[in-house]
């Protein structure tokens, strides 16, 4: 057991000790570099260090939980915690935690990731490989995440984990309103390729100068992977039971019927190695796949085991964190790393398949009239590329998507065979693993 | 930590800051406890400015060891940079001062149960309208933030802010139809400030009125007419096609590849943006409001920005680094969520400046049009020049009387075209509260968004 897994294990003893009838911690050691840069230069260098407990403890039905933010007094705050509960008000809905004992597949941050002491070097690597290829502005983040992680639940869950994040963003300018963006997400520095992202936000940013304005009509779309991440973001936080439960969910009584094309398969996977890969979940129920849609057909929603239990089923293994995190409330279950199966086209085949269409680079700001039933807008930016007749014919701006996000899932015709692990700020995420697709009629508007 | 910064060589600035944040959050979901979370937080900071570049580092392990460390990191973190462009901040003076926000009823007062009672007497409020709500997620949250900032030129400001923030989200369905509300209140102060809101009355009479939108509501035709619009839509646009673009740091493109650039550049000073009615201003100072601070996180006392001032783009948002490549004054606009990530230029308080109207006035002189009360759905494009608006609250607007409710009207249009088709405002401003998101790593800062009623002539709607 490591120092980790005995820290939370030692917090959820006295906590037990003190009353609790369940308890939960989670001790995670983080570490952070991080390289802004813009204007084609480095901006910042940043670092940050955490170290931090959370805990949950019930005592019956009387939950609460805490962020113990220093831990050489954690076990008086665990106490306090406890106390706090006996006379926190009763949780109807609280259901207990994942139980059992479990093995799990533990990730190890390997040794040249961990000792990179300068990554300032990768960011001006990616940035002249941009000028290079074109660009005249380049802009972007590096970020290196060292995470180790120890669980330990009364309920018998306990174990460890480590992961690390290389993330690598850059936007790149040909022209003041012609950029291109790509990204590298890779859980081990090794696979880290500065040069070619830097490169390839520059081809992307050469592609769409001269750009026109847009025009409004029923286009056809095909989205790269990055754009993808962005509207599968809300797609996926919206098959958490806490969101449909509350109402702000699409697929709400939609379990076994159709609400994507045949051609998408949605799964989460957070076990395969990714920079979101976990061995468990915040209950420490074993981290799985989970097929959310298959062929088109929703199959599940995402749970802990509090929301299983009032819909009836078993956990999926996708508890949250324990304390709310930015867009999500404490304990929601969430996806750890969405995945859209390939399909048997290539991209190239997709573009010069598509008639009147538009290729587009990556989106922002998706925002939704309603939850319930989809109504949704999104504003696509870097490249925006006109395509007629199969071919590439310029470059457009200043247009948004405003749609249907189901319609839009059910409409998408062609999945490409190539598929990239893509995360970029607070747009795409959590990390995920996305083709690039096709979805056919699709309504695009612009400002008066 | 700040001797051992100083004594390092090439030093032009170094800061310490140290924070101790407590906080508490109590959810309530369709009635029954959702969540409930206290925490204690401490951590520190510092930052080290070199003509080469900026290094950045903080913990929250709070040791003189550790804090030896984080100058260390900063330190070699900063002449890693090798930037081309030398760092250079502008000149500011040193202060010493403390500074708080006084509390009526101590946020640290107010028990769970109080808490629970004062939730669930809202979930009562909405089950009494007997309009048919799903989710009925309310969510009550409170910081008690206690700062220090010191740095190598004397400055030391001691803070204390007290702040708390209400989120609602509640999904009306009738007939079949559903349309949805998810809003957010807040304010610096103790528990006064939820006393203030009256919610009990503002979230029954938001169910009712959304009930009427899908019951009554009817779509607009698309075309150009004249649009009113409330002060939470004049508050939305002000903050994000006056505050986000007027943002000095990405003008200068440091947001580039996150939350953009701008359509704004350091020469459109003194340019038109709008009509006369086109002023908007950031003010960190308004007592009581969410985005409130007396010295931002570089100890630059705050003030209030005209950022347009009657139709014309007149002040950026500005920290040192910013301020200093244009050889200006910081005007006071550094923040950070907390103690872990960098400050950087935010806005506060961002409102449409009152005119001399009447809000009846305003109405009363439409012969064809729609009051947008309130939105739903927004976006705007990364330079901060297309954007849109979709109403949640709206109505007709005939021969200068409200005509029945108009439901979902969309507004979109540029900003020129915004601010350029105000022709009236009314002398009354309304706020309203949310977390402002910027940043990498994304932060979410406190900020009052707001605004009189607005007139706009002959725009189009869809």
């Amino acid at each position: 057991m490591s120092s980790l897994s005995h820290a939370a294990s030692r917090l959820v003893e006295i906590a037990r000790k003190e009353g609790a009838t369940d308890a939960i911690c989670e001790v995670e050691d983080l570490a952070v570099q991080q390289v802004r840069f813009s204007n084609s230069q480095i901006d910042a260098v940043n670092s940050w260090t955490e170290s931090h407990a959370m805990m949950f403890v019930a005592v019956g039905k009387r939950v609460i939980s805490s962020d113990l933010r220093n831990l050489d007094a954690a076990d008086k705050e665990a106490r306090v915690l406890v106390e706090l509960g006996k006379r926190a008000p009763p949780s109807k809905g609280y259901g207990g935690l994942a139980s059992g004992r479990f093995r799990y597949k533990q990730g190890r941050i390997d040794r040249r990731t961990a000792s990179v002491d300068d990554p300032s070097k990768y960011a001006q690597e990616a940035i002249h490989a941009a000028e290079a290829a074109g660009a005249v502005d380049v802009g972007g983040t590096l970020y290196i995440r060292l995470s180790k992680l120890g669980i330990a639940s009364s309920a018998g869950p306990i174990g460890n984990d480590e992961s690390a994040s290389v993330e690598l963003s850059i936007r790149a300018f040909s022209q003041p309103e012609a950029s291109g963006h790509a990204v590298c997400c890779t859980p081990s520095i090794g696979g880290l390729n500065a040069r070619e992202v830097g490169e390839h936000a520059a081809e992307l940013s050469l592609m769409a100068r001269n750009s026109v304005q847009g025009e409004e009509g029923k286009f056809d779309i095909i989205i790269q992977p990055l754009f993808f991440g962005s509207i599968s973001q809300s797609v996926s936080h919206m098959m958490s039971a806490l969101r449909v439960e509350i109402g702000s969910s699409m697929f709400a009584k939609k379990i076994g019927k159709k609400v994507a094309s045949e051609e998408i398969t949605f799964i989460d996977e957070p076990t395969i190695d990714s920079t979101s890969r976990r061995a468990f979940d915040h209950e420490g129920a074993p981290a799985r796949k989970n097929v959310m849609i298959k062929d088109g057909v929703l199959k599940t929603y995402l749970h802990n085991t509090s929301t299983a239990k009032k819909f009836k089923t078993r956990t999926t293994g996708n508890a949250g964190p324990l304390i709310p995190t930015p867009y999500a409330y404490a304990t929601q279950p969430l996806p750890f790393h969405p995945v859209v199966l390939p399909g048997d086209w290539d991209v190239e085949e997709i573009i010069s398949d598509t008639k009147r269409g538009l290729y587009l680079n990556n989106t922002w700001y998706t925002r939704y009239q309603n939850y319930t039933t989809g109504e949704f807008s999104t504003i696509p930016r870097d490249a925006i590329l006109r395509i007629k007749d199969g071919e590439i014919i310029g470059a457009i701006k200043n247009i948004r998507i405003s749609d249907n996000m189901m319609g839009l899932w059910k409409n998408m015709d062609a999945v490409s065979k190539q598929v990239q692990e893509v995360y970029w700020w607070a747009e795409a995420a959590p990390p995920s693993t996305l083709p690039t697709v096709r979805a056919r009629n699709v309504n695009i508007t612009r400002s008066a | 930590m700040l001797n051992a910064a100083e004594a390092k060589d090439g030093v032009k600035l170094a800061e310490v800051r140290l924070e101790h944040r407590i906080m508490r959050d109590l959810a309530i979901k369709s009635g029954d406890v959702s969540s409930l979370m206290s925490s204690v937080d401490s951590g520190m900071n510092v930052r080290i400015a070199l003509l080469s570049g900026i290094g950045f580092a903080s913990s929250n392990r709070m040791s003189k060891a550790e804090g030896i460390r984080l100058v260390q990191c900063a330190y070699r973190q900063a002449r890693s940079s090798k930037r081309k462009v030398p760092v250079s901040l502008s000149p500011e003076a040193a202060v010493r001062t403390n500074w708080e926000v006084q509390q009526r009823r101590a946020l640290a007062d107010v028990s769970t149960e109080d808490r629970l009672k004062f939730l669930r007497g809202l979930d009562s409020a909405v089950l009494k309208t007997k309009v048919k709500v799903h989710g009925r997620f309310y969510d009550v949250r409170d910081w008690e933030i206690t700062g220090f900032l010191a740095n190598s030129e004397g400055s030391r400001v001691r803070s204390f802010l007290p702040r708390v923030m209400i989120e609602s989200t509640n999904v009306v369905s009738s007939g079949g139809e559903t349309e949805q509300s998810i809003r957010e209140w807040g304010g610096t102060g103790g528990w006064e400030v939820i006393d203030r809101l009256k919610l009990d009355h503002v979230l029954p009479a938001e169910i009712k009125m959304l009930k009427t939108q899908i019951d009554k509501g009817k779509k607009v035709k698309p075309g150009v007419c004249d649009l009113v619009c409330g002060p939470e839509v004049a508050g939305i646009a002000a903050h994000e096609s006056c505050g986000h673009p007027m943002e000095a740091d990405r003008i200068l493109g440091r947001e580039m590849s996150q939350a953009g650039k701008s359509f704004v550049t350091p020469e459109h000073i003194g340019q038109g943006i709008g009509s006369r009615y086109a002023t908007v201003i950031d003010d960190p100072t308004i007592p009581g409001s969410y985005g409130y601070y007396a010295y931002d996180m570089e100890g630059v006392k705050a003030r209030p920005r005209h950022l347009y001032k009657e139709g014309r783009i007149n002040e950026f948002l500005h920290n040192r680094e910013t301020a200093g490549r244009l050889g200006l004054h910081s005007n006071g606009s550094s923040r950070s969520e907390t103690y872990l990530k960098e400050p950087i230029v935010r806005m506060a308080n961002t409102y449409v400046a009152p005119g001399d109207f009447e809000d009846d006035e305003l109405i009363g002189a439409v012969k064809n049009g729609v009051l947008m009360h309130s939105f739903t759905e927004w976006n705007i494009d990364d330079k901060r020049y297309n954007q849109k608006y979709v109403s949640r609250e709206a109505y007709f607007i005939e021969d200068g009387e409200l005509a029945g409710p108009a439901r979902k009207c969309i507004l979109e249009i540029t900003t020129p075209g915004f601010w350029g088709a105000i022709d009236a405002a009314s002398k009354n401003v309304d706020y309203s509260a949310g977390e402002c998101g910027k940043g990498d790593p994304m932060q979410g800062v406190a900020a009052f968004m707001g605004g009189p009623f607005l007139r706009l002539r002959g725009v189009m709607l869809k």
